[in-house]
């Protein structure tokens, strides 16, 4: 399945409604809801906020057995954003003495298996695969 | 969608998702109240990075004025970011 969504938060509903309409529409359990929905606001705000492209997102959601893979796109990029490479947060450090913010990445490195990033003709595409429970 | 209910004795109550659409008005609602503060999490269904954000501005804001956060009733989904994101050990989670 794939969708496009306006380059806004207002359409992080929307995300998490068509991460509900994938899975009933795989028999997976509404339990994998979270981690995907984690995912994929993670890696869509980041668009929002550090991307070179314009127009719409597309998301898109495939399932090979219990592997998921949730592919974002955008296009028009003028310049290359691969997560892959962004700095790891220290999370060491006490509260009080630690920035707000960054560790959107990290939770998306925390849940999923693999984690791919591709720039090619403009189009900027981040590829995540996480395992969900097969069980409906 | 997410509700905000401020209680007495400096607890806050959440009811929701505190995703990055809903951040700024936590953010907001919260900003103006003194500590010790305890937020309660029960009724709280989801949390992205964006409200783990609005945690730590708050804990560092009220650690500034010498007053202390709680966090109470963590659902299982939310308590797992409050793991990713190194902050289990380290807040009062109850």
């Amino acid at each position: 399945m794939e969708r496009r969504f306006q380059r806004d938060l207002s359409s992080l509903p929307e995300l998490t409604l068509f991460v509900a309409d994938f899975l009933s529409h795989c028999g997976l359990s509404p339990s994998n809801a979270y981690d995907l929905d984690l995912i994929l606001e993670e890696l869509f705000t980041n668009v929002l906020k550090y991307s070179s492209g314009t127009g719409d997102v597309a998301v898109g959601l495939t399932r090979d057995d219990s592997l998921i893979t949730i592919a974002v796109r955008e296009f028009d990029a003028t310049k290359a954003y691969d997560i892959t490479r962004a700095p790891e947060p220290d999370l060491t450090r006490p509260i009080a003495e630690r920035p707000v913010g960054g560790l959107g990445i990290h939770m998306v490195r925390q849940l999923a298996e693999t984690i791919r990033y591709e720039y090619k003709d403009r189009v900027s595409t981040t590829t995540i695969t996480k395992k969900v429970s097969s069980n409906a | 969608m997410l509700e905000i209910k401020v209680e007495n004795e400096g607890r806050v109550a959440f009811k929701g998702r505190l995703d990055a659409a809903s951040a700024p008005k936590a953010r907001e609602a919260l900003r103006p109240l003194k500590g010790p503060m305890a937020l309660d999490m029960s009724d709280l269904e989801y949390i992205s990075s964006a409200g783990i954000g609005v945690v730590v501005e708050t804990y560092k804001r009220l650690h500034g004025e010498g007053a202390g956060l709680r966090v109470l009733n963590l659902s299982p989904g939310v308590r797992a970011v409050f793991r990713f994101a190194g902050l289990e050990q380290m807040l009062a989670i109850e």
